[in-house]
């Protein structure tokens, strides 16, 4: 045999069309006949709408139409935004969509927008989170809701805990509230040798994709709706719009184009736009929003409050943990992050009693999405900031108190389940052997080291794929998971590996929904270990057609042949052999006497995939300005196995990068009228390479049993306990403990000197 | 109002008619076809539409289109010549220099000019002339090496 | 975003140009690394632009003890200009250096800046240190105004309807001068939260100013004291930080300022 194809580092197979700006995106397809969409957004943060006069708009050059939440032939109700693309009655965050103005060109459009007068009627608008949900607090939201919405399960194969049985006097702002209890945590704090709290605030935070969200849909003749989309999910959008629309399901085919970043955020937001305004102009129609309209009507991270509390034993033992978690959802019915948060609290430890409680709670903000491991960021913000705190007072090192709790295979996590193959204990190992981490104690003043660790527990989801060789002798991968995160060069070489190709004779080819193999949406780190599976399956299939056609053709059996490049071969006897080309040839042909090469695979994975992730974050802090500067980072995670070493790396960076956004740059502020105040790149940062130390990678590879080839999620793991690792190291440097996010300049200088800090 | 626009696009005297208003990254993509030069921001920060202007790399986004007449633009489009592709290209595929891509073009062109100026940037220089293309995937990192990466094919 | 519809007229001089700016709520637009964001969010709606680009006005020159800079010169001309490749001058080029990005600094111009005045520019701070002074003409003729006296407050200059800055002018430090230029930026903007250029001359004197912090650029007294500096808070940093942080860029583009007048560039 060869040697594996599986864990060497190779481009991208997109690269080449990517740096030649040959790739079409979803603003880049030419639509004959096309209208472009403007957003008319409200301004209101919560409002009723009295009317909208379009009559000025309609007067304008180039100005089509100005459509209202009338106007739409949305069949659903409820309040999720497939249900409710545009404002009907009511406006629940400045922000949201109240009209779409459709023109000729996008300039018309654009005039449309400003011609448009909405009339509303303002309510109080509820924009602080514990008022929120504070009885008799005014209600974010006066119309009946229903709760909708299947995007929830997309991000998190996880339970969401237990509804909270106690009383406790909540407005009703508060959707859901969760509690995991085990334990007396009360006693366990009381027998501790130290305890250690804090409140901790992180704001909302914005996805942040460079492509801005783009839709164009159109009515074929026969009356089949064509979505072509920026999307993470091809299915779960059909599904939406199914949902939204009442279509026959066969009249609705979705097609995710190449994306332009995602990291959670696109899912079926503009797609019901740009359908409704097909469907009711019978033109094709493009929303592609501009990063203004971005910024404001799209799905961001909630903010959230936690308050921790944990205690310990000078023995480094970890005793209870007591969590209560607000998580502010916007304008979100449907689901929430309060589940997944309150649950990733823990972190990978163990504990011997816990009390966990997280709220999902709608205020006049956004309409809150998911991003990049939604909700452990700050999850892991607050107990990796404590973790480090209890470790000072127990007078154990930090490092060694993490790795004495750490969670390993077997242990019950606080999910109660047991917890399978876990890296943390490795990642942990790899870290301490790391060179920066002995400078810890020899650093010069202003700078310092943070620690931190946390996991993703990864999700899963029914998938299948096809393998087939063409009668050009490649080997195609036809899956429909949207290429996310390069999800499509592993594919590559799962689908090399196992049938023996080279992998430069391999494609892949991301197909819609009228054709395409079930796959979920691309999201919750699931897609290489669930649709990865299934194309380990579908090349195994593929090549036992083609070993059932090279033994008639070599008249030798099955067992006795081996594929090794792309040729068929006697074990033993090289040169009895032919290639996959030339079968494939001989079967594809009219007379043939061979079946396709072709298979078909499915998974159903039911066990989870956790990825862990340790970083250490090397900083130094100018006393005088605030300001804090990353001189380096590291970061070690289990990846199952690397089977692209150059794209897990990738995912490793790009990950500790958004986590490095959420500790220093990123926050989305809104006024006290619930309005933003960030809604531009020039207000709200992110990192920029000047501000990007060079990211150490250490893969440590734990095999998942069941992914393919050991592989697993790790898309989203990088970024959880990134941010926690940088305050960490601003606490080393300055001895001061941040417990807002970010840590600009003038907080870090209001903390330092004690003044007043910037709200 | 239209009115008439010449200038040379990757080496061709191309015509079209624009509007005064009209960005000179909608004359490419809309006008031209040329979808490579990407709409990232409103703003001017994000670097998706950098193009080069008589051989600087400007953002397409923030000048119009009428602002170009006389000029030689070239966009992402012609850097690979017959099919071969530019230094930097190959630098960006094979040091890992991308992922969405949607920077991509962008960030390539920037690099073009600063390596017309300085063959050999170090890092912190490489970091700052990067300091107006946005990227989310990569963290930065690999961009900075098929920078050195394609300093260093030019170079020989 | 795109701006709302507009004239455009590409100026063959600058007689051509005061010509066409008669019309009402006509504007200049010189590199539009300013402007056309405001276009574009259609903050400004002027009626016609009056493209001054193909106007000779770029050059970088000595002039006796005077540096001439043509309002049309672009920060990247600045940084590279041998002009300014003197300790005395080399806060100037790296005022330029910290503005914007690669791409804005290819086609932002001095004269344009300056007559955007918008009140975090980092360039007045410097120029103000320097002394310098902008040349204008307007069908009226030609007029010379401080940098203090162009810029009245936010986006506000002292230019008539039909007035263009034609060059930027300046006092060329003496021999053994040093100046320098340090900021705190925006992380998101690039602007200046604060910044401050400073001169220092070898017969001990020095001038300081400071941007960012208020409506305009302004000189730091004698004493050095910032107390009586107009200073603007906001929510990302309030007055009492920037105010601080004032007294701090300050004090740092002293210090570059003196080592490089002390020869130690």
């Amino acid at each position: 045999m060869s040697e594996s194809l599986i864990g060497v580092a190779r481009p991208r197979i997109d690269a080449p069309d990517k740096v030649t700006g040959a790739t079409r995106y979803a603003a880049d397809g030419y639509v004959h006949g096309l209208l472009h969409a403007r957003l008319v957004l409200s301004t209101e943060a919560h409002a009723r709408i009295r009317g909208v006069e379009k009559d000025a708009a309609l007067q304008l050059d180039g100005v089509v139409a100005v459509l209202t939440a009338a106007d739409l032939p949305v069949v659903k109700s409820g309040t999720d935004r497939a249900a409710e693309p545009l404002a009907r009655d009511e406006v629940v965050f400045a922000g949201q969509p109240v009209a779409l103005v459709v023109a000729e060109s996008e300039a018309a459009a654009e005039d449309g927008v400003e011609a448009v007068v909405v009339d509303y009627e303002p309510l109080p608008a509820v924009v602080d989170l514990e008022a929120a949900m504070t009885p008799g607090a005014p209600p974010a939201r006066l119309s009946a809701e229903e709760a909708g919405g299947d995007l929830e399960s997309i991000h998190a194969g996880v339970d969401k805990g237990e509804d909270d049985a106690e009383e406790e006097q909540l407005s009703a702002n508060v959707l859901d509230s969760v509690t995991r209890g085990s334990g007396d945590v009360a006693a366990a704090l009381e027998a501790s040798d130290a305890v250690v709290s804090g409140t901790f605030r992180t704001p909302w935070t914005y996805q942040a994709y460079i492509e801005p969200q783009v839709s164009t849909a159109w009515l074929e003749p026969n009356g089949t709706l064509v979505v072509s989309t920026s999307t993470q999910g091809s299915f779960v959008t059909q599904n939406e719009l199914f949902r939204a629309f009442g279509l026959d399901f066969d009249k609705i085919r979705v097609i995710a184009e190449p994306l332009g970043g995602a990291f959670g955020g696109k899912f079926a937001l503009v797609e019901p736009l740009a359908a409704g305004a097909a469907l009711a102009l019978r033109r094709p129609v493009r929303v592609a929003l501009t990063r203004t309209e971005d910024f404001q009507a799209t799905n961001p991270a909630s903010a959230q409050i936690t308050e921790l509390r944990i205690g310990g034993r000078k023995d480094g033992t970890l005793t209870g943990i007591e969590a209560r978690m607000l998580v502010d959802r916007g304008s979100n019915a449907g689901w929430g992050v309060e589940g997944i948060t309150s649950l990733l609290v823990a972190g990978p430890y163990r504990w011997e009693a816990f009390d966990l409680r997280g709220y999902g709670i709608q205020t006049n903000r956004f309409t809150f999405g998911a991003y990049r491991a939604p909700g452990a960021p700050t999850a892991a913000f607050a107990l990796e900031s404590l973790v480090d705190e209890l470790a000072e007072e127990l007078g154990v090192d930090p490092l060694e108190l993490r790795l004495k709790n750490a969670l390993v295979e077997g242990d019950t996590a606080v999910s109660g389940n047991p917890v399978p193959t876990f890296g943390a204990v490795e990642v942990l190992e790899r870290i301490r052997e790391h060179p920066l981490w002995a400078r810890r104690d020899s650093l010069p003043e202003g700078e310092g080291l943070g620690l931190a660790a946390g996991y993703w527990p990864g999700g899963n989801e029914p998938a299948a794929a096809v393998c087939r060789v063409d009668s050009d002798g490649i080997l195609t991968v036809i899956t429909s998971a949207a290429d996310m995160s390069g999800v499509n060069s592993g594919f590559q070489v799962i689908a090399a590996e196992a049938f023996g190709m080279p992998p430069d004779r391999v494609r892949v080819v991301t197909t819609d929904t009228a054709s395409g193999p079930y796959a979920g949406a691309s999201g919750g780190s699931k897609v290489t270990y669930t649709v990865g599976a299934a194309v380990l399956k579908a090349a195994e299939a593929a090549r036992e057609k083609l070993l059932a056609a090279a033994s008639q053709e070599l008249e030798i059996a099955p067992d006795d042949l081996e594929v090794v490049e792309g040729v068929v071969r006697a074990k033993g006897a090289p040169d009895r052999s032919i290639t996959v080309a030339e079968l494939s040839r001989k079967a594809l042909r009219f007379g043939g006497r061979y079946e396709p090469i072709e298979g078909h695979g499915g998974s159903a994975q039911t066990r989870g995939a956790p990825s862990v992730a340790a970083h250490l974050s090397h900083v130094r802090v100018d006393r005088e300005t605030g300001e804090v500067e990353l001189l380096r980072h590291v970061i070690a995670q289990d990846v199952g196995r690397a089977l692209n070493p150059a794209l897990v790396e990738g995912q490793m960076r790009g990950g500790a990068t958004q986590g490095i956004g959420w500790a220093l740059f990123e926050e989305l502020a809104h006024d006290e009228d619930g309005r933003l105040l960030t809604g531009s790149f020039l207000d709200y940062a992110i990192p920029v390479a000047e501000r990007v130390p060079p990211i150490d990678t250490l893969i440590v590879e734990v095999p998942a049993p069941d992914g393919p080839f050991g592989a697993k999620g790790i898309g989203e793991a990088p970024v959880v306990a990134a941010p926690a690792a940088v305050v960490n190291a601003v606490a080393a440097a300055t001895g001061v403990r941040m417990r807002r996010l970010p840590m600009t300049p003038p907080r870090v200088w209001a903390a330092l000197t004690g003044t007043e800090e910037p709200s | 109002m239209p009115e008439p626009l010449s200038l040379v696009v990757n080496g061709e005297p191309r015509r079209l008619e624009v509007e005064g208003r009209t960005l000179l990254v909608h004359a490419l993509r809309d006008g031209l076809g040329l979808t490579g030069t990407h709409v990232g921001c409103d703003t001017s920060q994000c670097g998706a539409c950098t193009v080069l202007v008589d051989g600087r790399a400007v953002k397409s986004c923030t000048l119009l289109a009428l602002q170009a007449e006389g000029t030689e633009v070239t966009t992402i489009e012609s850097l690979a010549a017959d099919g071969e592709l530019h230094a930097i290209q190959r630098a960006f595929v094979e040091h890992h220099g991308l992922q969405c891509g949607y920077c991509t073009p962008g960030m390539i062109l920037t690099v073009h000019d600063l390596l017309e100026h300085d063959h050999d940037p170090d890092e912190e220089t490489i970091r700052r002339a990067l300091r107006g293309n946005y990227c989310r995937c990569t963290g930065y990192q690999p961009v900075v090496e098929s920078v050195r990466a394609a300093a260093r094919a030019l170079a020989t | 975003m795109i701006p709302a519809a507009v004239g455009y007229h590409r100026a063959t001089s600058l007689e051509d140009a005061l010509e066409a700016l008669a019309e009402p709520d006509a504007k200049a637009l010189a590199g539009g690394q300013s402007l056309i964001p405001v276009l574009k969010l259609r903050i400004a709606r002027p009626s016609l632009l009056v493209d001054l680009g193909g106007l000779e006005l770029r050059s970088i020159e000595r002039d006796g003890d005077e540096l001439r800079i043509g309002a049309l010169a672009t920060w990247k001309d600045l940084t590279s200009s041998l002009e300014l490749d003197s300790s005395g001058l080399a806060g100037l080029a790296d005022c330029a250096s910290s503005i914007g990005d690669l791409q804005v600094r290819n086609r932002g111009t001095i004269g344009g800046s300056l007559a955007h005045a918008d009140p975090a520019s980092d360039m007045p701070a410097m120029l103000l240190a320097l002394g310098a002074r902008v040349e204008t003409r307007s069908p009226d003729g030609e007029r010379s105004l401080s940098v203090s006296e162009l810029l009245v407050g936010p986006f506000t200059t002292a230019l008539g309807e039909r007035e263009l800055i034609t060059a930027v002018v300046l006092p060329v430090p003496p021999p053994g001068s040093g100046s320098g230029y340090a900021s705190v930026e925006h992380p998101a903007s690039g602007f200046p939260l604060a910044g401050a250029g400073a001169l220092g001359r070898p017969d001990g004197t020095k001038a300081v100013a400071i941007t960012g912090v208020g409506a305009r650029p302004q000189l730091v007294p004698e004493s050095g004291s910032l107390d009586d500096v107009e200073v603007y808070g906001d929510r990302f940093a309030p007055e009492s930080y920037r105010r601080h942080l004032a007294g701090v860029v300050a004090a740092r583009a002293l210090e570059i300022a003196q080592v490089r007048s002390e020869g130690r560039r």
